[in-house]
């Protein structure tokens, strides 16, 4: 493993957070507080979710498209089962849940057992999963959800938003699993050479059918506290989510070729993407602008950490 | 030398030449299915609702998807040479407005067309540059594309839509020869796009590079220029593409279609193009943005809402998917 | 038809790569119309040598003539300029394209119009595999669609399409079947009698005894001698090729023979394993002889759980045991060091240390959570026993020298303290000095009781270090020869029986 280019990259990585909060914070005085903090961080927990399974989809060298549909569709599920089939709303998230992890088990099974490359299986599911939910919503959307549900996405619990304490935990777990365990073992080396990890008896089947059921998972999840959040529930919801989630991602130096990239990694693209966010919006630049931005910083960050590992590791 | 004889005896026994139709099948096996399919879905659909040959939806069939058609061309190239593209639909979007306020702005109408066209082309060097020479993989360079042209979009226009453009502007409620512009555009670039992949060496060597880098560089290929080139002439593709959408309303939205660029990318990929490099035909990416339109107007024709058409065409292009992998995976 | 002046001539050619000299001072000449074999064990500098006449390697030392003029290669295409073609082992094509478009592409005839003329470029592509005695070979055809032996003869079109006047062949056979390998002798003969020179890279005495003009054998990156082909028999060749007899290269250890641990009974997978039966036994090494695609690896590769068996038995210690995954092998004592180090061996990018531990990652574990420490530990023993040379534990495996790196193979199966272990081309690429040693551990296991399998493509391998030798041709077990009557001659026969029904 490029253990020492890894710990360059966030490092770098880190560094340039810490620059752009000073920046931003000199730029806004409402941008350095406790309360904005939370607040972002409210904001970005969705893509999180989604973005830490993403790390470890895209570091056994596949991708996962369909993650933004799995959203909408389980959103929209939450609502159906709810408002129009009549359960009550926990058993109806936790169907939805359920589908929007099903959803994720298809995308594995059609990855490890059609062997259709990862990029076209959830390109196709994409299309599929948001055309379910558009057709079961019929462009209805739902609200008017009990006033428990919202401590989900609206509320705090110690003083820090519900929804982040989730990420939290996922990003801790997350690590560890990555670090530490034969799971994660399997992970990078499934992504750094899958036919060598074949041959040495790790299951590398097993296990990207469960890391793309968990990348389901993770949207599915993503999508309560969305609709949560938000207080309805729309077939659009989370288009273009599954893009924010690679960018953030690669950003937080997973190489999209596998085989390299942390959980901590991927947490530092997020909240650089989110800073850039919110700082510059506070900064009175137009909200959309930002996003331009973020693109630029995807491409400078992978050209910098390209440019440093030629002339560090050349031999 | 015994060896020899035996070697010219064998010759006696050559194989026939195989069929014309096995041979169609082997080499454009994906684009005969895809044809068959809008075939099929047309005499079906005709049978239970024969309005649905009319002119006036044929032209909504062809022509409204017309734009897509010419974006996957360029696109359908740069997939043949082993890379990706996910920025094109904001690309479209950028030159979109570009185009129409340069012609609301009261520039001469060719400039508002010539436009995009070249931007495209400029825009998307910069792209193949960072992918060939600076190796950063294509998807990674087009998802930060994709955010600063998206960004950029909206910001510059505030979302506000592009009205009062000059009727002389709106190229695509045309007609040439009787035929509507659009269909004019997609079919005459389609044909020469694929006449110059099949008949020129630059074309070819796409083929080279996407299906073998390392033999294309043996054989003296330049891979990182040609890289540079078939992302300008991508850029072109999306230019024109953009012409075709800029003009087919009276105004221009500040928005593109949601995932446009992955409508495109899976119009060359059903259209037989191998998303791993070194195969496929933009005749193939036409049609398969002719099928996924013919789909979405037979829907409405044999009375399936509307919101259902992606969950339909999500289906379709997961079958289509399936059946080549069986395919290929039969073959080898 | 050979001339006696050559048409390329390399003088005190010279190369090293990382301080390591692997090519000293040699000089070599072809001549039109004559085929000149060039005869080597692995790690000799041969390719070295040929990579520098085809313009891939540039030599640090020494000069190139071509007809008479001083040349320097800086990439193919000066080489290809020069009438310099090569065959290479990993043929070159693009699978996705025809065989008409592979022969001519970035070279294609024009129309007047300027635009590539598909109906020459087929015709003179018929034209072409007609000269060749390729009669059968569609120009239309996908060269994903073609047998090995086919996609040669398109290579070597491809070839003549550019006038070559030498062509480079780097083991042309050696993946061939038996009459595929009859038909490209043919092929070479005409090319001879056309003019063409050719360098022809072969470990087999018969081919090489059958063709070639001129033979030079080079040692250790050293030019041993050039002779013509009827002042050498097959014996003076080896010898000058290995430079001291098989016995002293091959020390055979003394291991007692124990029970049968593995027995396999009509065993059956796909065209590669007919009904094969077998036994080992512990303290054994079971040599596997056969030619590339007699059904060896693919034997191997069966009893490992990577393409299960359709039909057969499968015993180990006496008892039925289905094998249907690489796990389920490693959990009954079958241990598998495969063929492409690179591809199915290593994750090169990884830590040695991680490449050790990883058939033997979940025994590592507390839970689901890997014990660093012992696994450090395990891999620094195993760096030690093995002598695997590496600054630590922790570097890239891909930074090792090859023998190194197949010694990490090893150690990784090591771990899982196999009854059984397959070594399929266990020194291949991997230079004298640590081909000894990986012979030494092979040694040293069969004394510990461990049963091994051998395959290898060199004979002289085969014989040294095997208890017995199986043959495999066409899939089939062609023969089974104990040590004492294991002689080139039997071997060889069996090696090439049964070759009937397998021609392309």
């Amino acid at each position: 493993m490029n253990l020492k280019s890894l710990i360059r990259h966030e490092t770098f990585l880190a560094l340039l957070l810490v620059v752009v909060l000073i920046v931003l914070s000199f730029q806004s005085d409402r941008f350095l507080t406790v309360d904005n903090l939370l607040n972002q961080g409210r904001l970005m927990t969705e893509i999180g979710l989604i973005a830490i399974a993403m790390t470890f989809v895209i570091a056994t060298g596949g991708i996962d498209l369909s993650v933004g549909s799995i959203l909408g569709l389980t959103a929209i599920l939450t609502g159906v089962f709810w408002q129009n089939v009549g359960l009550p709303l926990p058993v109806a998230a936790t169907a939805a849940i359920a589908v929007g992890t099903f959803a994720g088990f298809v995308n594995g099974v059609i990855i490890t057992r059609f062997r259709v490359p990862p990029l076209i299986a959830t390109l196709a599911t994409l299309a599929l999963y948001r055309g379910l939910a558009e057709g079961i919503s019929q462009a209805r959307s739902v609200r008017g959800y009990p006033e428990w549900f919202y401590v989900l996405g609206q509320q705090d619990v110690l003083g820090v938003p519900t929804q982040l304490w989730i990420l939290f935990l996922a990003a801790v777990v997350a690590s560890v699993i990555l670090a530490y365990t034969t799971w994660g073992r399997t992970v990078y080396a499934v992504g750094s050479n899958e036919v060598a990890s074949r041959f040495s008896g790790l299951s590398v089947e097993k296990t990207k059918l469960a890391l793309y059921t968990a990348s389901g998972f993770a949207a599915a999840i993503a999508a309560v506290i969305f609709v949560s959040r938000v207080s309805t529930t729309r077939s659009d919801m989370g288009t273009g989510i599954e893009l924010d989630a690679i960018t953030a991602v690669v950003l937080g130096g997973t190489s999209i070729f596998g085989g390299r990239g942390t959980v901590v990694g991927t947490i530092i693209g997020l909240c650089l993407i989110q800073a850039l966010k919110n700082g510059l919006s506070l900064a009175g630049i137009k909200g959309d602008g930002t996003i331009m931005l973020i693109g630029a910083v995807l491409i400078l960050a992978i050209l910098a950490s390209n440019l440093f590992e030629r002339s560090g590791t050349r031999t | 030398m015994t060896t020899t004889v035996e070697a010219t005896a064998r010759s006696r026994s050559v194989p026939a030449r195989p069929g014309f139709f096995k041979r169609l099948f082997a080499e454009y096996g994906q684009e005969v299915v895809v044809l068959a399919a809008i075939v099929v879905l047309f005499a079906v659909v005709t049978m239970v609702n024969p309005r649905f040959i009319s002119a006036n939806n044929l032209t909504t069939i062809f022509s409204g998807n017309a734009y897509i058609a010419v974006a996957a061309i360029g696109m359908a190239m740069v997939i043949v040479t082993g890379n990706i593209d996910v920025s094109v639909g904001a690309l479209i979007g950028v030159l979109a407005t570009i185009s129409g306020s340069l012609a609301v702005a009261g520039y001469p109408i060719w400039f508002a067309w010539l436009a995009p066209v070249l931007v495209g082309m400029a825009v998307n060097a910069v792209i193949g540059v960072l992918v060939a020479y600076a190796r950063i993989p294509s998807i990674v360079v087009t998802l930060g594309a994709l955010s600063i042209l998206r960004g950029g979009l909206i910001s510059v226009t505030g979302g506000t839509w592009i009205t009062d453009l000059p009727p002389d502007y709106l190229i695509a409620q045309k007609q040439i020869l009787g035929l509507p512009v659009p269909l004019v555009f997609m079919v005459v670039l389609t044909l020469l796009a694929a006449f110059w992949m099949r008949y020129t060496a630059f074309g070819r060597s796409l083929y080279a590079i996407g299906g073998n880098a390392e033999a294309a560089l043996a054989t003296g290929i330049p891979i990182a220029r040609r890289t540079v080139a078939v992302f300008v002439i991508h850029g072109a593709f999306a230019g024109l593409a953009t012409i075709l959408f800029a003009t087919q309303l009276q105004v221009i939205q500040s928005t593109v279609p949601p995932n446009l660029e992955l409508t495109v990318i899976t119009a060359a990929v059903i259209g037989g193009v191998s998303i791993l490099g070194g195969s496929g035909t933009v005749i193939g990416s036409t049609l398969a943005t002719i099928l996924f339109a013919t789909i979405g107007s037979a829907l409405i024709f044999v009375n399936v809402s509307a919101y259902w058409l992606r969950a339909v065409i999500g289906l379709l292009i997961l079958a289509t998917v399936l059946a080549d992998m069986l395919r290929r995976r039969g073959r080898g | 038809m050979s001339s006696s002046t050559a048409y390329v001539s390399l003088t005190g050619m010279s190369k090293s790569f990382g301080g390591v000299k692997v090519l000293k001072e040699v000089s070599f000449d072809v001549r039109p119309g004559e085929v000149h074999a060039l005869l080597g064990e692995n790690g000799a500098g041969k390719s070295t040598l040929i990579k520098m006449m085809s313009g891939l390697y540039t030599p640090d030392a020494g000069t190139i003539t071509v007809d008479g003029h001083d040349v320097k290669f800086s990439s193919t295409r000066d080489a290809g300029a020069a009438g310099i073609a090569t065959v290479y082992q990993e043929l070159l094509l693009f699978p996705e394209l025809s065989v008409a478009e592979n022969v001519f592409l970035g070279n294609y005839p024009r129309t007047g119009a300027g635009i590539i003329d598909w109906a020459e470029v087929r015709r003179r592509t018929r034209d072409l595999l007609d000269q060749l005695d390729t009669f059968d070979l569609d120009v239309d055809a996908k060269v994903l669609s073609l047998s090995v032996a086919q996609r040669q003869r398109v290579e070597i079109a491809k070839a003549l399409s550019k006038n070559a006047r030498i062509l480079i062949m780097d083991e042309p056979t050696a993946s061939l079947v038996e009459s595929d390998v009859q038909r490209l002798m043919a092929i070479i003969r005409q090319l001879r009698e056309r003019g063409v020179g050719i360098v022809y890279v072969s470990h087999r005495m018969p081919e090489i005894f059958a063709l070639a003009d001129r033979v030079t054998v080079l040692r250790d990156g050293a030019h041993v001698a050039t002779k013509d082909i009827g002042e050498v028999d097959e014996n003076q060749l080896v010898a000058m090729m290995v430079g001291r007899s098989i016995e002293s290269l091959f020390p055979k250890a003394q291991a007692t023979i124990g029970d049968t641990v593995l027995r396999v009974k009509n065993l059956n997978h796909g065209r590669h394993v007919r009904d094969i039966s077998f036994e080992l036994r512990r303290g054994e090494i079971l040599g596997i002889a056969g030619l590339v695609g007699s059904g060896r690896t693919e034997l191997a590769l069966t009893l490992f759980g990577m393409t299960p068996a359709t039909s057969g038995e499968i015993e180990m210690e006496g008892r039925a045991v289905r094998i249907a995954s690489p796990r389920q092998a490693r959990d009954l004592g079958i241990a598998y060091v495969p063929e492409d180090r690179s591809l199915q061996g290593l994750v090169k990018s990884m830590a040695i240390r991680k490449n050790v531990s990883m058939a033997t990652i979940e025994r590592l574990s507390s839970g689901i959570f890997i014990k660093a420490g012992e696994e450090a530990q395990r891999a620094l023993d195993a760096v030690k026993r093995l002598s695997i040379r590496c600054r630590n534990i922790g570097q890239p495996v891909g930074e090792l020298s090859g023998g190194n790196q197949q010694k990490v193979v090893i150690a990784k199966w090591l771990e899982t303290m196999p009854k059984v272990l397959i070594l399929d081309e266990p020194t291949r690429g991997v230079d004298v000095g640590a081909k000894a040693e990986i012979h030494t551990i092979m040694g040293e296991l069969v004394k510990q009781g461990v049963a091994v399998i051998m395959i290898s493509s060199e004979l002289p391998e085969v014989l040294g270090m095997s208890d017995r030798v199986l043959v495999m041709s066409g899939g089939r077990i062609t023969g089974e020869i104990d040590r004492a009557d294991a002689t080139p001659e039997r071997v060889g026969t069996a090696m090439t029986a049964h070759r009937t029904g397998e021609a392309a």
